[in-house]
């Protein structure tokens, strides 16, 4: 029975922790609290300021505790030259010089954090063969803004030859070279430049942040045989992948959130000869040009950031 | 009596892990989002105070370019409008309309008309010897492919705009936009040109277009972007799916499910597409001042 009335104290600490763990720390005095839903979503700026204003002042106010507490009419009466000699009426009338951010205290901080995300993805421009695949990314935010890290899809499984390839071969008797795709990987960077929030039905608040990402890594690829499937067989080979891309992400809490991308992977693909040559099993001659292609995608995912919590270097 | 001292402290464990992690839990669902204060001064306090409406009682008048997407044989940009009013900050009636008349081909039809070119100068320098692909390809192609594609002339949607979500973006830490994501939905009456119905063998000397107008659903969401008080820029996707025949071909009409070429060009032969597009719009809003709520 000890060991149950431990584990209950263990669950209650463990409680109180997570309590503890808010980012937004709360505070004691009451303005501030009021102060905090009111600069959000599009709220006055000028009132915002002034919000932030106020909140900074009783920050100050609270790190003098009184008089009687901190003995300071002691040190007054003992060392003349030591009191504090501050008009506060004068010093309350001076211009407040802060910076204020357009959305202050983030509610997510990424720096010296991982991101996870797992994420599907849905191709956007090959109307042909489409290349569904399940993918990875791993990114470390080295600070708030900028993250490296590596991303992967697994493409073989889930290559669609669409049935429209089949309606022109047969109506316009004309071959469309096609794709299939086998993985991809890639290093990346990540720039964060932008992040708000939303309220949804003047009701609840949530956060989200856009951000650019891009980097190199290699995918692999084959031609799919159309025009002499008989004799041609292809290996997929990887090529070198240039990526750019553009993505959304909204926060559920400070560690998960949901993630929206849109990227373009660029690469030199090879594409099958539109032309049998005398020998057809000669497979030098089973591709006869090269083309840019542009993979984009769109990726819909999660990201689990890890740590789970963190701490505010500065109070609101 | 030793097995069951050992069965109660299995038991106990057990119920110890159980309640930790009952209490990790409930800790992550405490730890999840900003804290609701349901006592004190912010009981029943709206969300967002000093909110800047926009949108409420006024009228939006938003010049804007839709780009299709995904397109197999034309790329069309759809120039227009669109009008709303904003009945309150959430929700709005309105119109919106383009001409569809710029157009470009594929890469796809700029190459089949290649190779058609090619067919057609050899079949006459034969001496209008068929071969095998001209006789296949007869019903399907005239000289010239582009003029026998079809597409979108214009458009009209009455539309219904829901606006349920509203903030603020912040770029580069210091500029900030306030910003709204709105979703719409309605009928669209689509003025389609493609190519002309035609007969058992009429269809190889019959390449033109014909007109018809196309109702279809067209839905989607959109972001809202406000540069001042009366100006914003606008992002939109849209889906209109309808039918249609996108290259003239002779596709279907025959054998099981109708799904092979029967020679004739009619609404069978018209495919089924989710088109896309997305739009970017600059926006007006009348008048000039928004209110600002409690």
């Amino acid at each position: 029975m000890n060991k149950t009335g431990i584990g209950l104290l263990v669950a209650a600490a463990l409680t109180a922790l997570s309590a503890s763990a808010f980012a937004q720390k709360p505070k004691a005095s009451a303005p501030s609290a009021e102060a905090a839903p009111e600069e959000a979503a599009g709220g006055d700026d000028a009132a915002a300021g002034a919000e932030a204003g106020a909140g900074a002042a009783t920050d100050e106010g609270d790190e003098l505790p009184p008089e009687e507490e901190s003995g300071l009419a002691a040190i007054c009466k003992l060392d003349p030259a030591a009191c504090p000699k501050v008009d506060f009426d004068r010093e309350a009338q001076k211009d407040l010089r802060e910076q204020i951010y357009a959305v202050q205290q983030v509610f997510a901080l990424r720096a010296r954090r991982f991101e996870l995300n797992p994420y599907w993805s849905l191709t956007l421009n090959d109307q042909f063969v489409s290349h569904p695949a399940p993918g990875l990314a791993f990114n470390y935010y080295i600070s708030n803004v900028m993250a490296v890290g590596l991303n992967g899809n697994f493409y073989r499984p889930f290559n669609v030859d669409s049935e429209f390839n089949a309606i022109h071969r047969r109506a316009a008797r004309v071959q469309v070279p096609l794709s299939e795709y086998d993985w991809s990987a890639a290093l990346n960077f990540t720039y964060v430049p932008a992040y708000g929030k939303f309220a949804g039905f003047q009701d609840f608040i949530f956060h989200y942040d856009a951000y650019v990402v891009g980097g190199v890594g290699a995918i692999s690829t084959r031609p799919i045989a159309v025009v002499d499937p008989d004799n041609r067989n292809f290996e997929y080979k990887p090529k070198v992948a240039l990526n750019a891309g553009l993505g959304l992400r909204i926060f559920f809490n400070r560690w998960f959130a949901a993630n929206l991308e849109v990227r373009d992977y660029i690469f030199i693909d090879e594409i099958e000869a539109t032309t049998i040559a005398a020998n057809p099993r000669d497979d030098s001659k089973w591709t006869d040009e090269s083309s840019i292609t542009n993979n984009v995608q769109a990726q819909l995912g999660f990201s689990i950031f890890i740590p789970f919590s963190f701490d505010y270097r500065l109070p609101k | 009596m030793g097995t069951k001292t050992m069965m109660t402290r299995t038991i106990r464990r057990a119920l110890t892990a159980l309640t930790a992690a009952a209490a990790l839990l409930g800790a992550a669902q405490e730890a999840s989002a900003q804290e609701i204060l349901l006592t004190g001064p912010l009981a029943g306090a709206p969300a967002v105070r000093k909110l800047r409406l926009y949108r409420e009682g006024r009228i939006e008048v938003a010049p804007a370019a839709a780009f299709t997407l995904l397109d197999e044989y034309q790329r069309t940009i759809v120039v227009g409008a669109r009008f709303n009013y904003n009945l309150t900050d959430w929700f709005a009636v309105g119109l919106w309309g383009g001409w569809g008349g710029l157009k470009f081909n594929t890469d796809l039809t700029d190459k089949t008309q290649e190779i058609n070119a090619q067919r057609k100068k050899a079949f006459h320098d034969r001496g209008n010897v068929l071969t095998p692909s001209d006789r296949l390809t007869a019903v399907n192609m005239g000289s010239n492919l582009e003029e026998q594609l079809g597409g979108m002339d214009w458009v009209i949607a009455p539309q219904l705009t829901g606006v349920p979500f509203r903030g603020k973006l912040a770029l580069f830490d210091s500029i900030n936009v306030d910003a709204d994501m709105y979703f719409f939905a309605g009928p669209a009456f689509v003025g389609l040109t493609e190519r002309e119905d035609c007969k058992l063998g009429q269809c190889p000397n019959k390449f033109g277009t014909a007109s018809r107008v196309a109702i279809a659903p067209t839905f989607g969401l959109g972001f809202t972007f406000y540069v001042n008080q009366w100006n914003a820029v606008g992002l939109e996707w849209r889906g209109i799916p309808y039918s249609y025949n996108p290259a003239g071909f002779d596709t279907r009409g025959r054998g099981t499910d109708e799904r092979f070429p029967d020679d004739r060009i009619d609404d069978k032969d018209r495919q089924f597409k989710f088109n896309q597009m997305l739009t970017v719009s600059w926006n007006f809003y009348f008048p000039k001042e928004y209110r600002i709520s409690e």
